[in-house]
C-alpha cells in the first residue's frame, strides 16, 4: 500500500505535515512498524488500586508482581526480584484485561458465509488479521482477549476463534489453543432472512422453521457419528464402505459429543426456550446465547439449563425482535443466577467496553466489582478461558490494564495494556511515537523538496501550492485508498471513513442490517 | 383542512416577530403553537445538589418553579407554607441534556419501514419540516427523558436540501404542543464530490434552487408592489426565502475537513451569515479557522472510529477538547442517525468520554445544555438552572455525565414525569418480581 505513493504526492502529504496544524492526523502507528514488545522478566506494578474480580475483591495500595507473563503475586509491598521493571501506579486503578465475547473486529473478507443454513465447516481461525488497527484501538481501551464470531445469516454458522490481542504476531500465534471449540448459531430475524429481500428465497422463513432446521441437523449428525462408530474396522472394513467424510456434519457432531459450545445469537425469549428445549433432547447444554436481549424474560429457565447470557447493555429498537431490549436485562439475568456478559460486537464500542459494565451499575444497581466481571471474569468463563485470564490471581496471565482513574467511570482513561506480561499499549509511548513520526515525515520532506528543487521542480504540477494544502491531502489520502478494494456493504456511518482496509471495517451486515 | 398558506403565514409572523422583538415574540410563539399544560401550583425542590451549569454546583440548595419556569435558586430560600415541597436528600439536579441533533419521534424500529421517517428522497426538500411528523407517543421519547434528554434538536435529513428543523420538548400530548421553536434552521447537505469537482451537479442543483428562489422572491415581491401578476406558487421556493433573507441560519453538514472547508467557503460566496456546521470529529482541523469566524459547530459523534486509518486512536475523544483551545462555540450531539437515535440517552456519556481525554468537566456539562441551548436560539429557556428558564430538570445519585448514575426524577416544565413509562423501568419490576416468584417455588 504505502508503495503505491509516488514521490510527488509524499511530498504534498509531507508538505501538509510540516508547519501546518494538520501532523496529528498521520501518526501510522501500525502493526509493521510497531516492533512487538518483549516480555519482561519481571513486572512490578505498586500502589494500585486492584480489581481482582475475583472474591479476593478490590485491593487498596497493593502491588502486582508480574514475572515470565504471569502473575506471580499480588499484595502489600511486594519483593520483587533484581531487575524487575518497577511502575509506579499510584492513584491508578488495575484491571483484569477486557474480554469481549461477542467481536468481528479483527475478521479478513466476509463476516458471514451467507450461503447455507448450515455453514459448520466454515473457520475463523483461517481468517484472522493480526494486523487489523482495530486491534490496536482495543487495546487502547485495555481489551486484551476477544472471541471472533462467524455472522448470523445462518442458523448454524463458523467455528469461531478467541484470540488475545498480540498485535502484529502471526494469526496462529493470536489464538487461544486451550479455548474449547465454539460455533456460531443464530435464531430469529437474520437466519430467516426477514429484514432483506431475497431473489431466491431460503428455507426457513419462521422461527420454527429455524428449530427444525437444527434439529434435522442435530439428528444427521448423531447419526453420522454412530455410523462412524460402528463402522467395522480390522478385517470386517474391507467389506463395508465406510461413512463419507463430512466436515460440515463433523462439526455439529462434536457439539452433541460436548466437545463444541454453542454459541448462539438470539434475542427473543421463545427462540432461546426452543433452543435450549432441543439440545437438552440431545443431552447437551447451550454455552451462551449471544445478545440474549430478553434473556431477562426467561432467567431463571436459563440458570436452570446453566446457559451464559453475552448481552449489549443498551441496544434497542433497531428490529422488531429488540423491541423489548432492555438495558436492565444484565442485572435481571445476573440477580438469577445466570453467568452474564457484556460484549460489543462493534469495532468502536469495544473501545470502550469499561462504560457498558459501568451501565449494569446505572440500571439496576449491580455492585461496581460484578459489573466489570461482567466484561472480564464472566466472559473469560462463558469462553472457557477463565484458568487462564479474566482475572487477577497468582498463576493466571498477566493479562492487564492500568487506569488513570477508577475502571467504570468516564472520567478515566487506559494507560497501558498488558497481554501476557507484554506491554501493548502504553499511552506515553503512543505520543511519544505520533512525534517522532511526525518528526519523521518533516525530515523526508525536507529532503524530497531539496531534491525536487535540485532537478527543476518538475513535477510542481502535483506539488500543492503554498496555500492550498488540502488538495495534497486528498492525493495523499486517494492514493493510499486507491487499487485496494473497498468494502461493499459501507453502510452510512463508514461512508467517509478513508484508508480503512476492508476488513477492519467489517461487521455482521446481518446483525446490524439496518445500522445507518 | 388548514391551506397551506396559512400554516406558511403562521411561520411567517413567528419568524419575522421573533426578529423585531425577541423575548415578547418568545411568549406569543408559544401561543401560536399551543403553550405547554402550566402547573399554577409552587413547586419547590430542595435539599439537592445544585449544578446551575452556569456556575458552580450549590450543596443543599433549592429550585422554586411557579407556572412551569424556575423563579429562584439558592441555598437560602423561603418559599410559600402552600407550595408542595419535594425533598431531594442530597441528589445532583441538572436541567435537562438538550440534544443538538437527533431524529427521535421519526422513527420507531429502524428495520419496520412502516415506523421510520427519518429520510425523505429527491433532493430538494427544503419545504418539509421534521417536527410535523414527530410521533408523541413513540416509546423511544420515554427511555430518552429517562436518561435526561428532555428536549431536542429535531432534524429532517435526505437529500441535498433537507428541510428545516425543530427544538422540541420530549413529552407532550402533541408534536405542536412539543415544540419550543421552529424553524431553526435550514438543513443543507454539502456533496462530498463537490471538493475535486468545480462542476459537481449536486452542488449547481442546490446553486440554482437557491438562485431559482430569490427570482421567485423578486417576483413575489414585484407582484406585492403592483409591478408584475403573481407567480405561481411555489412552496420549495418560498421554503427558503428566511434562508435567504437571513432571517433563518443555515446547517451546514458535511463530514470530511476538505469537505467542511469547501462548504463554508461556499456558503461564505452565497452570503449566508448565520451558519451552524454540523460535522463529525474531523471538524477540529477547523478549529481555528471555525473561532476566528464565530461559526458556531455541532459536533456529531465523539463515540466514532478515527476518520482515516492511520490517524492516532483517539483523534474523535479529542475532537471537543481542540474545538475548546481554539474557542471554537460548540455542543456535542450523537451520530443523530441509526442506532444513536434510539440511544439518545447516551448523550452524557460522549460529553464524559470528551473530558476524559482533554475537555473541561464543566465545559463537558455546559456542550450537552448550555452550548447547544444558545446554538439552536433557546438559549432563554433551556440548557441551565436559572431564574426565568424552563425548569426541564432532573435529580440523579451523581454527576450527570457517569454512566453510574442513576437518573431518579424528571421534571418538564415544572411537571413531574412517570418515569415508568419507560419501557425498560416498566418491563424491570414485573420481570424480577416474575423471577423471584419462580426461583421461589
Amino acid at each position: 500500500m504505502i508503495k503505491q505513493i509516488t514521490a510527488a504526492s509524499l511530498a504534498a502529504a509531507l508538505a501538509l505535515a510540516s508547519g501546518t496544524s494538520h501532523a496529528q492526523w498521520t501518526p501510522d502507528i501500525e502493526a509493521w512498524n510497531s516492533p512487538q514488545p518483549e516480555q519482561a522478566d519481571a513486572v512490578v506494578f505498586r500502589n494500585a488500586t486492584v480489581w481482582t474480580a475475583d472474591d479476593t475483591g478490590i485491593l487498596e495500595n497493593a502491588d502486582v508482581l508480574v514475572r515470565d507473563g504471569a502473575i506471580d503475586a499480588i499484595g502489600d509491598s511486594l519483593r520483587a526480584p533484581r531487575g524487575a521493571l518497577e511502575i509506579d501506579a499510584s492513584g491508578m486503578h488495575i484491571t483484569p484485561g477486557i474480554i469481549d465475547a461477542h467481536s468481528h473486529a479483527a475478521i479478513l473478507g466476509g463476516v458471514n458465509e451467507s450461503s447455507r443454513i448450515s455453514t459448520a465447516d466454515v473457520r475463523i481461525r483461517d481468517v484472522i488479521d493480526p494486523d487489523s488497527i482495530n486491534i490496536y484501538r482495543q487495546l487502547a481501551g485495555g481489551v486484551t482477549t476477544i472471541n471472533l464470531l462467524h455472522g448470523s445469516a445462518n442458523a448454524i454458522g463458523g467455528q469461531m476463534s478467541v484470540i488475545k490481542l498480540r498485535w502484529g504476531d502471526e494469526p496462529d500465534a493470536l489464538v487461544i489453543d486451550s479455548a474449547p471449540p465454539g460455533i456460531k448459531f443464530a435464531l430469529g430475524e437474520n437466519p430467516k432472512q426477514s429484514n432483506w429481500s431475497n431473489d431466491d428465497p431460503r428455507y426457513p422463513r419462521t422461527r420454527q422453521g429455524v428449530a427444525q432446521v437444527i434439529r434435522e441437523k442435530f439428528q444427521r449428525a448423531a447419526d453420522y457419528q454412530e455410523a462412524i462408530d460402528s463402522a467395522p474396522s480390522g478385517r470386517a472394513a474391507r467389506e463395508n464402505v465406510p461413512p463419507r467424510p463430512n466436515h460440515e456434519i463433523a462439526a455439529i457432531a462434536e457439539v452433541l459429543s460436548g466437545e463444541r459450545d454453542i454459541h448462539s445469537h438470539a434475542y427473543r425469549a421463545d427462540e432461546m426456550l426452543a433452543l435450549m428445549e432441543l439440545a437438552e433432547d440431545f443431552g447437551i447444554t447451550i454455552g451462551t446465547f449471544q445478545h440474549v436481549l430478553e434473556g431477562y424474560k426467561i432467567a431463571p429457565r436459563m440458570a436452570e439449563h446453566g446457559v451464559g447470557g453475552s448481552t449489549f447493555i443498551d441496544w434497542y429498537a433497531f428490529k422488531y425482535e429488540a423491541r423489548d431490549a432492555i438495558a436492565f436485562n444484565p442485572a435481571l439475568m445476573h440477580e438469577a443466577g445466570v453467568l452474564t456478559g457484556i460484549h460489543s460486537d462493534n469495532p468502536e464500542l469495544a473501545r470502550r467496553m469499561n462504560l457498558e459494565a459501568a451501565k449494569a451499575v446505572r440500571y439496576g444497581q449491580v455492585d461496581e466489582h460484578e459489573a466489570l466481571k461482567m466484561v472480564t471474569i464472566n466472559p473469560a468463563k462463558q469462553l472457557g478461558i477463565d484458568d487462564r485470564t479474566g482475572s487477577l490471581a497468582v498463576d493466571k496471565d498477566a493479562d492487564l490494564v492500568v487506569w488513570n482513574g477508577h475502571p467504570l467511570s468516564v472520567y478515566s482513561r487506559v494507560e497501558q495494556t498488558w497481554v501476557d506480561g507484554s506491554r501493548y499499549f502504553d499511552r506515553e509511548a503512543d505520543q511519544r511515537m505520533r512525534e517522532a513520526l511526525a518528526a519523521e515525515r518533516a525530515e523526508l520532506m525536507a529532503l524530497i523538496l531539496a531534491e525536487d528543487e535540485a532537478s527543476g521542480g518538475e513535477e510542481s504540477e502535483e506539488a500543492p501550492a503554498e496555500e492550498d494544502s488540502a488538495p495534497g491531502f486528498r492525493s495523499f489520502a486517494s492514493h493510499l485508498t486507491s487499487g485496494m478494494p473497498q468494502p461493499t456493504h459501507l453502510h452510512g456511518f463508514a461512508a467517509h471513513l478513508l484508508g480503512y482496509r476492508p476488513s477492519e471495517l467489517s461487521h455482521d451486515d446481518f446483525c446490524l442490517f439496518h445500522f445507518e | 383542512m388548514i391551506s397551506a398558506s396559512s400554516i406558511l403565514s403562521k411561520r411567517m409572523l413567528n419568524s419575522s416577530l421573533l426578529k423585531i422583538l425577541a423575548p415578547a415574540a418568545l411568549a406569543l410563539s408559544l401561543m401560536i403553537v399551543g403553550a405547554p399544560a402550566a402547573k399554577a401550583d409552587v413547586l419547590v425542590l430542595t435539599g439537592a445538589t445544585v449544578h446551575p451549569v452556569t456556575s458552580d454546583p450549590l450543596k443543599n440548595a433549592t429550585v422554586v418553579i411557579d407556572d412551569g419556569r424556575i423563579t429562584a435558586v439558592g441555598t437560602d430560600l423561603e418559599w410559600a407554607d402552600d407550595a408542595e415541597v419535594v425533598e431531594l436528600d442530597g441528589l445532583h439536579l441538572y436541567p435537562g441534556f438538550v440534544h443538538p441533533a437527533t431524529q427521535l419521534g421519526l422513527t420507531e424500529i429502524s428495520s419496520v419501514a412502516g415506523t421510520v421517517d427519518t429520510s425523505e428522497m429527491g433532493s430538494i426538500n427544503a419545504a418539509l419540516r421534521a417536527e410535523v411528523a414527530i410521533n408523541h407517543d413513540s416509546y423511544l421519547l420515554p427511555t430518552s427523558i429517562a436518561g435526561g434528554v428532555l428536549s431536542a434538536h429535531v432534524m429532517p435529513n435526505g437529500g441535498l436540501i433537507q428541510g428545516t428543523s425543530a427544538v422540541v420538548n420530549l413529552d407532550g400530548w402533541s408534536w405542536e404542543e412539543m415544540v419550543i421553536r421552529s424553524p431553526v434552521g435550514m438543513h443543507i447537505e454539502f456533496p462530498a464530490a463537490a471538493v475535486d469537482d468545480e462542476n459537481n451537479d449536486d452542488l449547481k442543483t442546490i446553486e440554482n434552487i437557491l438562485a431559482l428562489a430569490r427570482h421567485h422572491q423578486q417576483a413575489m415581491q414585484a407582484a406585492a408592489d403592483g409591478d408584475a401578476p403573481a407567480p405561481a406558487r411555489n412552496h420549495q421556493l418560498e421554503a427558503l426565502a428566511p434562508l435567504l433573507n437571513g432571517e433563518q441560519a443555515l446547517y451546514l453538514r458535511a463530514n470530511r475537513y476538505d469537505v467542511m472547508e469547501k462548504a463554508l467557503d461556499w456558503a461564505a460566496d452565497q452570503g449566508f451569515e448565520k451558519v451552524v456546521l454540523m460535522a463529525n470529529p474531523d471538524v477540529q482541523y477547523l478549529a481555528d479557522r471555525l473561532a476566528n469566524d464565530g461559526i458556531p459547530v455541532i459536533l456529531r459523534n465523539v463515540y466514532a472510529m478515527p476518520t482515516r486509518r492511520w490517524e492516532a486512536y483517539d483523534m474523535a475523544f479529542v475532537a471537543p477538547a481542540r474545538l475548546a483551545e481554539a474557542g471554537v462555540r460548540f455542543a456535542i450531539a450523537d451520530s443523530g442517525s441509526g442506532m444513536d437515535i434510539a440511544n439518545a440517552r447516551n448523550l452524557p456519556f460522549h460529553a464524559g468520554s470528551a473530558a476524559a481525554h482533554g475537555l473541561d468537566k464543566a465545559d463537558a456539562l455546559k456542550s450537552v445544555t448550555l452550548w447547544p441551548a444558545e446554538i439552536l436560539g433557546v438559549g432563554e429557556q433551556l440548557g441551565s438552572i436559572e431564574v426565568g428558564k424552563r425548569a426541564s430538570l432532573f435529580a440523579a445519585t451523581g454527576d450527570a455525565l457517569e454512566p453510574m448514575s442513576r437518573i431518579e426524577r424528571v421534571w418538564i416544565d415544572g411537571k413531574e414525569y412517570d418515569l415508568s413509562r419507560d419501557h425498560g423501568r416498566s418491563l424491570y419490576p414485573r420481570y424480577r418480581d416474575r423471577n423471584a416468584e419462580v426461583q421461589a417455588r
